[in-house]
């Protein structure tokens, strides 16, 4: 498998005037749908790093192609955001799939070791700022250039996530009271934006200056800006340090004060809670999305499987968010 | 029971130790991850075998109250909330979906932060 992936990377980079031997092909601990390959090119006189990434063939409901995550990146790059550089792009069509390669960004993506290491911890301090800064950018974009973007209002994603939960036939009670809470919430009358829409530590990749590329792509859509900044403040994602709101490395206050330097719409505390409750939802939803693939036979992956039993820890996130005085 | 031992918790166990002791060193970096997820798994199995009743019943005998019918059930629970046919701002109610909520990751993940938080201010 690796010798033809090898031969259909070479052969696309050809395309794109990026020759040399490909060296050191390997996977790298990707997301649950997605294929992560790390590769270095040998050229006369230097070597070069790259990431292949790549669709399965198997992509949740809510995810865009491999390839529209590399336009997005493109475009986005152009206006000063903290991306990767794009380099090629496969269609699904094509031998590679549906796929591109980037540039490899020196740095830690794993939410843990970012948290944990050292060398990280002087760049902790301003992370949340450079997060807020570097989103507010990435909700510049121009949304014209995304026609092939889904465009969801909040009201329409509550109500996608409440009836994909329904089908799933696994009734929740904490879920029917979420459903019930949302349905009655003000989520601010913003425009639409560009919304990365899975914004969180985890994918992003900072080294020990701080922040380096805002990663994984594949459920951007355009919609509420708001969006993206509840769901980094989400404790799914805070990785036990839990008074820490913004990822586990953060205030809300200094992701704020990145975001209002560029927004013109100044975004105020207040705003966040429904939205943190709206992804709390949202992750306990593509938790059961996931684990459907394993239970429906689609695939048989002790990973999606395992995901169904982590659909609880949203559960008690929301009780504690709506009931117990939880930020 | 018809079997012999060990029983069900004792095979699981020694399952997780094989795991932990002889397998974990040996595997390379991109599985290391996949493996830590299958110990996890053995562990809820285990947490469920040992306290799964136990934390349903509770559960369900909250509920028995609350709608006070013998025979509720949590999907029954669900769509008497779907259907609006429970009073959503009953601090009871609150108090059962704080309670399912803890009983349930008590089994999935006991080690999650917002389950740790909760149970030191209690």
């Amino acid at each position: 498998m690796k010798q033809e992936l090898s031969g259909q990377l070479s052969d696309k980079l050809a395309k794109e005037s990026i020759t040399g031997e490909i060296l050191n092909l390997e996977p790298l601990t990707g997301g649950a749908s997605k294929e992560i390959w790390k590769f270095e090119i040998k050229s006369k006189d230097s070597i070069s790093k790259f990431i292949l990434r790549r669709g399965s063939g198997i992509e949740g409901p809510l995810a865009i192609k491999t390839s529209d995550e590399a336009l997005i990146q493109k475009n986005v790059r152009e206006l000063g955001a903290c991306v990767p550089e794009i380099v090629a792009v496969s269609r699904v069509d094509e031998p590679l799939g549906d796929a591109y390669v980037m540039k490899f960004v020196e740095g830690e993506s794993i939410a843990r070791k970012i948290l944990r290491d050292d060398e990280y911890r002087a760049a902790l301090a301003n992370l949340a700022f450079e997060c807020g800064e570097s989103i507010a950018k990435i909700h510049q974009a121009d949304i014209t250039d995304f026609s092939f973007l889904p465009k969801k209002t909040v009201m329409e994603q509550i109500d996608e996530l409440y009836q994909t939960y329904v089908s799933f036939d696994q009734p929740s009670p904490v879920f029917e009271y979420t459903y019930h809470w949302l349905q009655g919430q003000d989520f601010g009358d913003l425009n639409d934006t560009l919304v990365h829409g899975d914004f969180r530590l985890g994918n992003i990749i900072v080294n020990s200056e701080g922040l380096q590329s805002i990663i994984d792509w594949e459920l951007a859509h355009i919609g509420n800006p708001l969006q993206d900044l509840g769901w980094i403040c989400g404790n799914s994602w805070r990785f036990g340090k839990i008074n820490k709101v913004v990822g586990g490395f953060g205030d809300l206050e200094d992701l704020l004060r990145g975001y209002n330097s560029i927004s013109e719409y100044q975004v105020t505390e207040n705003n966040v809670k429904a939205w943190q409750v709206f992804g709390t939802f949202r992750w306990g939803v593509i938790c059961l999305i996931q684990a459907s693939a394993h239970l429906t036979g689609a695939v048989n992956s002790v990973e999606k499987a395992a995901i169904g039993r982590r659909v609880s820890e949203t559960e008690l996130d929301i009780v504690d968010l709506l009931f117990l005085g939880g930020k | 029971m018809i079997f012999d031992k060990p029983n069900t918790l004792e095979l699981l166990d020694a399952v997780k130790h094989f795991l932990d002791t002889k397998i974990k060193d040996e595997v390379p970096p991109h599985l290391a991850f996949k493996l830590r997820i299958v110990e996890n798994v053995l562990s809820i199995v285990i947490r469920e075998i040992e306290t799964g009743n136990d934390l349903s019943q509770e559960v369900i005998s909250g509920l028995k109250k609350l709608v006070e019918s013998e025979t509720a059930n949590i999907e029954e629970l669900a769509h008497l909330i779907r259907d609006r046919k429970i009073d959503l701002e009953n601090p009871e109610l609150k108090n059962l979906l704080v309670q399912l909520s803890k009983n349930k990751i008590a089994v999935d993940n006991p080690r999650y932060s917002t389950y740790k938080k909760l149970i030191e201010s209690t």
